[in-house]
């Protein structure tokens, strides 16, 4: 069976509690306000606190026990919580049912009936609002799979997740979810990782692709070789790093903090001080004590120390959902000051691995054969610009190739199709004699424009030029010139030279380059740039570290299967350049949403026990007032679901 | 230094993680307590002379109950 969450637990509590606190509680107004409504009392009025009391006693002391024990114990250990007021103020209104018999007081008996039975409403609608705001973070940790088919022996069979071991080959069917993080060893498919990078459009995964746990499988049936297992997959990093962020401080809740610990003392000794002032000036014991129990339960500790994390459930929820993971509260406040975004190169506006950019043939009806031959050599290499040719190319039927050899540093050669096919740099052209005149102006325009260059010749004749370079995210661009229409300044920060770097930074349309920059420096120009401003730095987590660090808000790039943890203050998991928008935006808006949280709850506190102390309200009037300012300030947190990000 | 990851039943209101949180962080050791509300759970940073059970007691002393702890 299904574990229960604790949220549930509580919900389904406070339910209980809630359906057995109305039951007797609707009776007792029936009692109390029938002679009113009625003309008549339905009891004598002689019984009338007796049954009152009679049926008051389980609300209070049994549906409300757990409330009342836990309030009444604050006053001999002086940790007082909200249930430290509810219980004073139902306990003492109790009481007035038996003093009435003798004709001290009023009777408030009903009254307190009254004042539980609300507050277990609110408390119920609270939880279920509580449970609304966290439940993008419950998905996730209801993502993984629970069961996987794997290769044991010759045979497959299906055993608990829990039961995968690291190297177990899983099978993985068309829909299904893969059940742990790991490589493609056999098969093909497209699969949906959306549910843990935010990335909609899905992935094709071949052979020796990482894939990660519980992302979807689409169309084809891929083995894959478990990599990683229980706490060490992506997912349970994810989840691990959206909890460990809800217990982290957000500084504007500091101030309602120091509030929270010291209000439920103070509000007792208003209460008290209420008491007394009334029975002084009014010598009215009945009316002080009703003015005294208002106090005690219209204060609402609640709103003001759930203000900030209610809100910063929802937005890390909503984070999460779009694979921005907020590891520290802290930043959602810093984010708004900021006001120049850093970013690193490679890694972060590039892909970090070479791609072909451009192609250039000498007589332009050979260019595809001369792809094909290039690629049908390089595919014999394992040099990064190597694999990229083949990437490129693609193809299904390579040629074949006799006499291979690497010449280090310069390029490969071969026998492709009979003739000598020669792969490299103008260096190792220069070596073999093969004129480049052809081909200069378009080399060095080339080059100009930060391309690697491979140039392709067969026997003594040059075919023509491949442009390599790493390449661009995809919405690098259009997620910088969003940016820069929210007036932010945009720095590129890298090892690179300035032509190579100049070239990429044209290309996204960032404003000001840093090039040349050793790695240990990066950090020390953050520094420079804060002198400016408030500093985000953009980074791919893993050597970026102490730029990170020094910036005012660390994004990092949690690229993939390998997450780096430690590093920022947000992670984008997806390595998109869209999430620094999207988190500058969440964040805004979480933090504009706290602001207003503590404006209610604030106002409401500031002006509801003014009126409690003046007993302008009746006691029930002011726990109904408490019950909506706390439902109202869980609510409005759940409004920030609405916002688009 | 250890961390200690503690589920806590019971906290329903701001006020109550309030209260765990001082009741942790009086241990003599504890270096860094986090208490969510929202999440039932609390991290806390500590020396390794102080134990679980300590940290246990410290939150059943102000009334709520740890119900899984590591």
């Amino acid at each position: 069976m299904e574990e229960e969450s604790i949220e549930e637990r509580e919900i389904r509590s406070w339910k209980r509690k809630l359906v057995g606190a109305w039951a007797l509680t609707v009776p007792i107004m029936l009692i109390m306000y029938s002679g009113m409504v009625f003309g008549k009392p339905i009891v004598p009025m002689k019984f009338m606190p007796l049954v009152l009391l009679a049926l008051g006693f389980p609300v209070i002391f049994i549906i409300g026990g757990q409330t009342i024990r836990m309030g009444l114990r604050g006053f001999y250990t002086f940790y007082f919580s909200m249930d430290s007021l509810i219980a004073l103020g139902t306990v003492v209104a109790y009481f007035t049912g038996p003093l009435s018999f003798f004709g001290i007081t009023q009777d408030y008996s009903g009254v307190s009936s009254m004042i539980m039975t609300i507050f277990i409403t609110g408390k119920y609608i609270e939880s279920k609002a509580k449970g609304r705001a966290s439940s993008e973070i419950r998905k996730l940790l209801e993502l993984g799979a629970k069961k996987a088919l794997v290769v044991r022996g010759k045979k497959e069979i299906e055993i608990d997740i829990s039961e995968v071991k690291i190297g177990d080959v899983m099978i993985v069917k068309p829909g299904e979810k893969i059940p742990t993080d790991g490589v493609v060893v056999k098969g093909g498919s497209f699969v949906d990782e959306s549910m843990v990078t935010g990335e909609s459009i899905p992935v094709d995964k071949v052979v020796k692709s990482l894939v990660i746990g519980a992302t979807l499988n689409q169309d084809g049936v891929l083995y894959v070789k478990a990599t990683k297992i229980g706490s060490d997959t992506f997912l349970a990093h994810i989840i691990e790093l959206v909890e460990e962020a809800q217990g982290t401080k957000v500084p504007i809740q500091a101030f309602a903090d120091k509030i929270t610990n010291v209000f439920v003392p103070t509000i007792l000794g208003i209460s008290v001080f209420a008491f007394l002032g009334w029975l002084l000036v009014s010598q009215d014991l009945s009316r002080s004590l009703g003015v005294a129990i208002a106090v005690l339960v219209i204060a609402c500790p609640c709103s003001l120390g759930l203000a900030t994390p209610i809100t910063l459930m929802v937005g890390s929820g909503m984070g999460a959902k779009r694979g921005i993971l907020i590891r520290k509260g802290e930043a959602i406040q810093t984010m708004k000051e900021v006001r120049i975004v850093v970013f690193d190169k490679t890694g972060t506006i590039t892909k970090g691995k070479p791609e072909v950019r451009d192609v250039y043939s000498i007589s332009k009806t050979n260019e595809n054969d001369m792809l094909l031959k290039a690629a049908s050599l390089e595919k014999l290499s394992e040099h990064p610009v190597a694999r990229a040719i083949v990437d490129y190319v693609k193809s299904r039927k390579y040629k074949e190739v006799k006499n291979f050899k690497v010449l280090r540093g310069r390029g490969v050669e071969g026998i492709v199709g009979g003739k000598k096919m020669i792969i490299g740099n103008s260096v190792l052209m220069k070596d073999k004699g093969i004129s480049l005149n052809k081909i200069n102006s378009k080399l060095e325009e080339l080059e100009n424009s930060g391309r690697t260059t491979m140039i392709v010749a067969e026997g003594r004749k040059v075919l023509g030029v491949i442009g390599v370079a790493d390449a661009v995210k995809k919405d690098s661009r259009s997620a910088i010139k969003r940016l820069k229409n929210g007036r932010y300044k945009t720095v590129m920060i890298t090892g690179d030279n300035e032509r190579t770097a100049r070239a990429i930074a044209d290309e996204v349309g960032i404003d000001e380059v840093i090039a040349s920059v050793l790695p240990g420096d990066k950090a020390k120009k953050v520094e420079e740039l804060q002198k400016d401003g408030m500093v985000a730095f953009v980074g791919d987590g893993i050597n970026d570290a102490p730029a990170l660090k020094q910036s005012n808000v660390g994004i990092a790039m949690g690229t993939g299967t390998d997450i780096a943890i430690e590093a920022g203050d947000i992670v984008l998991a997806n390595g998109s350049l869209e999430g620094v928008v999207q988190s500058i935006n969440l964040s805004k808006a979480t933090f504009s949403k706290i602001k207003q949280n503590l404006f209610w709850a604030f106002a409401y506190n500031i002006i509801a026990i003014p009126l409690a102390i003046g007993g302008v309200l009746h006691p029930v009037v002011a726990e109904i007032a408490m019950a909506l300012s706390s439902i109202t300030v869980v609510s409005n947190a759940n409004l920030l679901r609405r916002k688009r990000i | 230094m250890k961390k200690i990851k503690l589920t806590i039943e019971g906290m329903h209101c701001a006020a109550c993680s309030g209260n765990v949180e001082k009741s942790i962080k009086k241990l003599e050791g504890v270096s860094e307590v986090r208490v969510s509300v929202m999440t039932h759970k609390s991290i806390v940073e500590a020396e390794d002379n102080v134990s679980i059970e300590d940290v246990k007691n410290a939150v059943s002393n102000v009334g709520y109950k740890v119900i899984n702890a590591e």
